[in-house]
């Protein structure tokens, strides 16, 4: 791990785990419903001040807690075209999966690439501390998968070019032998 | 199987079937091949009788390039007139094989070869005209060569796909080939590009492969196709032009049949390699979404105590 990696992810979890403190709340506008407050954002009184985590201007993590939910989003290194490309082919593979996450929204939060959004009964069905390990190993292994498609990306693409141009190879000993 | 074979083959394992001596039966079938090439097979009249037609998209664009010539010199006695819709065909007598095996195979070979040997004219009179231009060169110095060898020859452009077209043209000292090639999505243009890249790099990194034609690309129009009608830049880079410099290495006699196939693969190749890498990447993000879903299920805190049974088989139950 990175020497920069290592404060940015441990101030995410801190942040997170102090954000998720959350508990049942109904709904105050309309009778017998009861929503994400970050999502409805009715009433300005129960969402509490977003916070901003970033390691660099292209990786950073909003997290916005309020009383009942808190949403989280995050920004993936895209360093040029080709891992913009592959950050979007991974997401929209991840969020089209949304159902079996539970936590995963299916659009992210304008500017970031994907976002969660963890609501109180997420909480109470699961343990707390372990979603959080979840939110950080997420972060930690979406570079590794993206930096490594790239590499097998380049890999290949070497590998196809070569041998495409090996076999004119024997051209030039052709001619050294007429 | 990295690269591809020349071949159509299901037209080489139908024939060596048929060729084999096994009982005559009818044969009626379309084979595609790549480019939007189709062959019919066909036995019209006999069993024994087999009509290999092709229809080819720029067909008359490789006539006017000489490949009826082409075609005559490998097919000559088995030519027949074309069967309508098809532009070319060939009618293979069983009864009247080659008596020798390797013979046999040969044949075979060569009628698997049709769309090759189709598309090969426009090449095989590039090389031609490249011998030529390269002769008359000779006889003069850089200095006081007259305006037409030092340029070339016309350019022949072959739209062997709807958007997509080769182009040769052949100098004193060289033979270009272009492709054009069109990408329908983002992301096979991004893929393509670093594809290209290390086509273009290939040659300079790798020490064997110095002897290698030179690949050039872009996506704006290269130079030696300034005269071309018919084509208009759209500026967005969807259309990429990948360039082959042939030198003089590569076109002598020796060499050519082999360099022309597969330069011809070359659109193919590629292409299929990005189609490749973008489905290992699909069932590599496959993968790597069951391994998040499985630290998320780590979250769920083990079931609660499961009911328990006494050695005998009888349950506890809590008075209510």
């Amino acid at each position: 791990m990175s020497q920069s990696l290592r404060p940015y992810l441990q101030c995410v979890r801190s942040s997170l785990t102090a954000a998720l403190a959350i508990s049942n709340f109904a709904s105050q506008t309309s009778e017998r419903h009861n929503v994400p407050e970050i999502e409805a954002a009715s009433s300005p009184e129960l969402l509490l001040n977003p916070l901003t985590v970033s390691r660099n201007e292209n990786e950073k993590v909003l997290i916005e807690p309020s009383v009942n939910s808190v949403r989280v989003s995050i920004r993936i290194k895209q360093a040029d075209e080709i891992e913009h490309i592959l950050v979007h082919k991974l997401t929209r593979f991840l969020t089209q999966r949304a159902e079996s996450f539970f936590i995963l929204r299916r659009k992210p939060v304008k500017g970031y690439d994907i976002s969660f959004l963890i609501t109180n009964f997420h909480t109470e069905a699961m343990l707390k501390n372990k979603l959080v390990d979840f939110v950080i190993s997420f972060m930690e292994d979406v570079d590794k998968e993206i930096s490594e498609m790239k590499l097998f990306l380049n890999a290949r693409a070497r590998f196809v070019a070569e041998s495409f141009l090996t076999p004119a190879i024997s051209a030039g000993t052709d001619q050294i032998l007429c | 199987m990295l690269l591809l074979d020349y071949e159509n083959v299901l037209i080489r394992s139908l024939l060596t079937e048929r060729f084999s001596g096994a009982p005559p039966a009818s044969l009626d079938q379309i084979v595609s091949d790549f480019d939007g090439v189709t062959f019919h097979l066909s036995t019209p009249e006999t069993k024994t009788k087999i009509l290999i037609s092709i229809n080819v998209k720029c067909f008359r664009e490789l006539v006017q390039y000489g490949a009826q010539q082409v075609l005559e010199r490998e097919y000559g006695p088995y030519i027949v007139a074309p069967e309508p819709g098809y532009d070319f065909s060939v009618l293979i007598d069983l009864e009247n094989l080659p008596d020798d095996q390797t013979a046999r195979e040969d044949l075979i070979m060569r009628l698997a070869l049709l769309k090759r040997n189709a598309m090969a004219a426009p090449f095989e009179r590039a090389f031609d005209e490249f011998a030529q231009l390269a002769e008359e060169a000779s006889r003069y110095t850089s200095e006081s060569a007259p305006a037409g060898v030092e340029e070339g020859g016309e350019v022949m452009s072959i739209h062997y796909r709807e958007e997509e077209a080769i182009y040769i043209k052949a100098s004193h000292d060289r033979v270009t080939v272009i492709f054009s090639t069109v990408f329908r999505e983002e992301t096979d243009r991004i893929f393509g590009k670093v594809f290209l890249q290390e086509f273009v790099d290939a040659r300079r990194r790798v020490l064997t492969l110095q002897n290698a034609p030179q690949v050039l690309f872009r996506n704006d129009r290269p130079l030696e196709l300034a005269g071309v009608p018919g084509l208009e830049d759209s500026g967005d880079g969807k259309i990429s032009y990948i360039t082959f410099v042939l030198f003089p290495r590569h076109l002598t006699p020796q060499r050519r049949h082999e360099n022309i196939s597969h330069i011809q693969t070359f659109r193919d190749y590629f292409h299929y390699h990005i189609k490749a890498s973008k489905a290992y990447i699909h069932t590599r993000m496959r993968k790597r979404t069951a391994d998040f879903l499985q630290v998320l299920n780590r979250a769920r805190p083990e079931n609660e105590e499961r009911e328990r049974k006494t050695a005998s088989g009888r349950t506890f139950r809590v008075q209510g």
